[in-house]
C-alpha cells in the first residue's frame, strides 16, 4: 500500500464501513469462486471469459485470473477465430488493459498482458503475396508508442512505461530511428531537469547511435556536454544532471575533456559556494586525473581533493562516513 | 510519532491480519497472500516472536497452495504457480524447519524450466522476465541445496548486461537503475559468489546518494523516500560493506515515524496506512541497522540470521553491530 494517509476513525465509522463492506466481500467471493470453479473445469468459453473481465476491473493485480483469461484466448476463443476476429479481440483486449492501466499504471501484471497481446496479434490483413503482412502489427506498434507516451506524460518516472517502451522499441515491425527517440528524450528532459529516467534513457541511445556511428561522436558529445552544463547551472542541487555529467565523462581517459569540465565546475562552484554536488564531481573527475593519467598532474591535486573532502564532510554529514573512505585510499 | 520500536503493537498487528475476513483488503490481496505470511512470520522472527503465528495452521496452508499441475506454488489455494509465491513458501517452511514437506525435485524442475536462453528468469510459463525472478531462483535453488543444478555462467552473463554506468542494476537489459534491482541483483550474485562483477565503489555512492534529507531513502534519484526502501538499499550496503555511508540515526527515526503508534505496523512513510509488507521491511532495515533487542538479519536472503548461518549459506556481509 503507498501513499495512502491514515485516517483516524471512530468505533461507530469502523463499524459501518466495515457493514457496508460486507456485502461487497459476498459479492467477491462469489465471483472468486465462480472463475476459480470454472477455471478448474478448463472452461474456456466466453462466458467464462466475460468473467475474467468483471473479476479483473474489480482486481487486476489476481495474476491467476489473467493466466486463465488467456489460456481461454489461447484455447477456446482464437481457434474459433478467423485472423480479423482474433485482431479484433486483441483491440478489445488493449482497450481494457489501458483503461486499468489508467487507474493502475503500476500493475505489473496489466503491462505483461499488454505484451501477451502484442505478441499475439496474427499476420494480415494481407498475405505474404499481397498487401501487408504486417499491416495490423505496423498499426499495433504505432499506437503502443502513442499510448505509452501517455502514460509518460502523466507520470514521466514510471519505471513500467520506460520498460514498456524500450520493449515496444525494441520490438517495431518498423523501427523508428534512434535519433527520434534521442529527440523525445529531449523533450522528456527539457520539461523536466530532474527527469533520471529519460537522462538514464539518453545513454543507452547515445551509446547506441555512437557505437554503429550514426552519429558523430565527438561533435555530439560536445553537444551533450552543453546541454549537461545549462542544466548544471539551472539547478546545481538535482543529481540527475550531475550523474548524466559523470557518465559523459566516463572513465576520464580523455585529459582535455577532463580538464575542461573540472574548469567549468570551478566556475560554478565560485558562484555557488556550497554546492555539494560541484564539490562531490570534482573530487571524482581529479580522482580520475590521479588515476588515469598520473604522470602529466601535479601533487596539488591530491590536496584539492582533500580540501573539498572535509567540506563534504561537513556540508553532508549524512555521507560522512564515504568521504573519509574516499580520503583514506587518496 | 514513537522514537522506539513498538514491538508488542506490531506483533498483534501481524497476528490480526489473518484474521481480518471482515476486510474487503483481505480478500483483495489474495493473490499476495503467502508472500504476506513471509513477510509477518520473518518481521515476527525478527522481533523474536517467532511463535506468535501457528506452526501448524501456517505449514498447512503453505502445502495448500501447491499447484500440482505446474509443479510450483501458488500465492493461495487454487492460485497459478509462480515463482514470487515459491520462494515465500521455501522460505516460510525454512524457517519452521519443515522442508521435508516439499516435493524438492518437482520444485526444483519447476523453478529451473523459467529460465530463458537469455539467463534471466521469467516469473511462470506466461513469460514476464525481470532480474527479480532470477534473485528468486538463485535463492530457491540455494536453499533448497540444488545451486548446482544452475547454469550458473549463464545466470550472471544476463545479470552482468543489466549493471549500468551508475553501478546499479534494473529489471531487465536497458532498465533504468532502481534499489529494488540492485538488492535482488546484488544479493544473487553473493549467493553465487559472483560480487567481482559489481563495481562496489560506484554502486556504494548511487545507493548512499538514495538518503533524502529527512533521513529516509528513495529507490531512484529525485524520487520520493519510502520505508521499503531502507531494506532494499541497506541489504545491499551491507554486502558491499558500507551501511556507513549513510546517516543510520536518521535512517532509523524515519523508518521508526512511519510506525502505525494505535494499531501497529509500519507504512510506507509517516501519516499513511501500515501494510506487513512495509512493516516487514522496516523491521527488517532496523535489524541491519542493529536497533537493540532484535534478531539478526540475513540481508542476501532476508531471513533470519540465525538459520542461514546453520544451512551453512552465509556470505560475507556486515550489518552494524547491535546495540544494548
Amino acid at each position: 500500500m503507498h501513499g495512502v494517509r491514515r485516517v483516524r476513525q471512530t468505533a461507530e465509522a469502523l463499524a459501518a464501513k466495515k457493514l457496508r463492506e460486507q456485502s461487497k466481500i459476498t459479492e467477491y467471493l462469489a465471483l472468486n469462486e465462480e472463475v476459480l470453479s470454472k477455471k478448474a473445469s478448463d472452461d474456456w468459453s466466453r462466458e467464462a471469459y466475460d468473467l475474467t473481465t468483471r473479476v479483473l476491473q474489480i482486481n487486476p493485480e489476481f495474476y491467476t485470473v489473467w493466466n486463465y483469461r488467456r489460456n481461454i484466448l489461447l484455447h477456446g476463443i482464437f481457434p474459433k477465430c478467423s485472423p480479423t476476429e482474433i485482431n479484433d479481440l486483441l483491440t478489445e483486449e488493449l482497450s481494457m488493459t489501458t483503461a486499468a492501466l489508467k487507474m493502475h499504471p503500476k500493475v505489473y501484471w496489466i503491462w505483461n498482458h499488454r505484451r501477451w497481446c502484442l505478441e499475439n496479434v496474427p499476420d494480415g490483413p494481407g498475405t505474404d503475396t499481397e498487401g501487408d503482412i504486417n499491416g495490423w502489427r505496423k498499426s499495433y506498434w504505432d499506437k503502443e508508442l502513442f499510448v505509452d507516451e501517455k502514460m509518460l506524460d502523466a507520470d514521466a518516472r514510471n519505471f513500467h512505461a520506460w520498460s514498456y517502451r524500450r520493449y515496444i522499441l525494441a520490438g517495431m515491425p518498423v523501427a523508428k530511428p534512434e535519433t527520434a527517440e534521442l529527440a523525445y528524450t529531449t523533450r522528456k528532459i527539457e520539461s523536466n531537469f530532474s527527469n533520471f529516467s529519460a537522462w538514464h534513457q539518453r545513454t543507452k541511445i547515445l551509446s547506441s547511435l555512437w557505437g554503429s556511428g550514426r552519429l558523430d561522436y565527438s561533435k555530439s558529445k560536445e553537444e551533450e556536454f552543453e546541454l549537461v552544463r545549462n542544466a548544471m547551472y539551472t539547478d546545481p542541487n538535482d543529481q540527475s544532471v550531475w550523474m548524466y555529467h559523470r557518465w559523459l565523462i566516463g572513465d576520464g581517459e580523455d585529459k582535455e575533456v577532463l580538464d575542461r569540465e573540472i574548469i567549468v565546475i570551478q566556475e560554478l562552484l565560485d558562484e555557488q559556494p556550497d554546492s555539494k554536488w560541484c564539490m562531490e564531481s570534482l573530487v571524482h573527475y581529479k580522482r580520475l586525473l590521479l588515476q588515469r593519467h598520473s604522470s602529466l598532474v601535479d601533487a596539488e591535486v591530491a590536496n584539492d581533493c582533500r580540501r573539498l573532502l572535509d567540506e563534504l564532510r561537513g556540508l553532508d554529514p549524512a555521507r560522512r562516513r564515504r568521504y573519509e573512505d574516499i580520503e583514506k585510499r587518496l | 510519532m514513537s522514537s522506539e520500536l513498538l514491538t508488542a503493537l506490531h506483533v498483534a498487528y501481524i497476528q490480526s491480519l489473518g484474521k481480518s475476513t471482515d476486510d474487503l483488503v483481505y480478500h483483495l490481496t489474495a493473490h499476495l497472500r503467502l508472500n504476506a505470511i513471509y513477510w509477518g512470520l520473518t518481521a515476527l522472527c525478527i522481533m523474536d516472536h517467532p511463535e506468535a503465528l501457528e506452526r501448524d495452521e501456517v505449514i498447512q496452508f503453505v502445502g495448500s497452495c501447491w499447484d500440482e499441475k505446474a509443479g510450483g506454488y501458488g500465492a493461495h489455494p487454487a492460485h497459478d504457480a509462480h515463482l514470487f509465491p515459491t520462494l515465500s513458501a521455501i522460505q516460510i517452511l525454512v524457517t519452521y524447519d519443515a522442508l521435508e514437506r516439499v516435493d524438492i525435485p518437482v520444485v526444483v524442475k519447476f523453478i529451473l524450466s523459467l529460465q530463458q536462453p537469455s539467463g534471466v528468469f521469467a516469473g511462470d510459463s506466461f513469460g514476464e522476465i525481470d532480474t527479480r525472478f532470477t534473485y528468486i531462483a538463485v535463492n530457491a535453488l540455494s536453499l533448497l541445496g540444488c545451486l548446482d543444478q544452475l547454469d550458473k555462467d549463464k545466470t550472471v552473463r544476463y545479470i552482468k548486461q543489466c549493471k549500468n554506468f551508475d553501478g546499479g542494476f534494473g529489471s531487465c537489459i536497458g532498465a533504468e537503475s532502481h534499489a529494488g534491482q540492485v538488492f535482488v541483483c546484488v544479493a544473487a550474485l553473493a549467493i553465487l559468489d559472483r560480487l567481482d562483477e559489481v563495481d562496489s565503489e560506484t554502486l556504494g555512492w548511487w545507493l548512499a546518494e538514495r538518503q533524502l534529507p529527512n533521513g529516509g531513502l528513495n529507490g531512484r534519484p529525485e524520487k520520493l523516500e519510502d520505508v521499503c526502501y531502507s531494506f532494499w538499499v541497506l541489504s545491499a550496503l551491507s554486502i558491499l560493506d558500507k551501511v556507513a555511508w549513510v546517516d543510520t540515526g536518521k535512517l532509523t527515526s524515519f523508518i521508526l515515524s512511519a510506525q502505525d503508534p494505535e494499531k501497529g505496523g509500519i507504512a510506507d512513510r509517516p501519516g499513511d496506512m501500515p501494510d506487513v509488507f512495509h512493516t516487514h521491511f522496516g523491521i527488517a532495515g532496523l535489524s541491519i541497522l542493529g536497533y537493540p533487542g532484535l534478531v539478526d538479519l540475513d540481508p542476501v536472503y532476508c531471513m533470519p540470521a540465525k538459520i542461514i548461518e546453520k544451512k551453512g549459506l552465509k556470505k560475507g556481509w556486515k550489518a552494524l553491530e547491535r546495540q544494548s
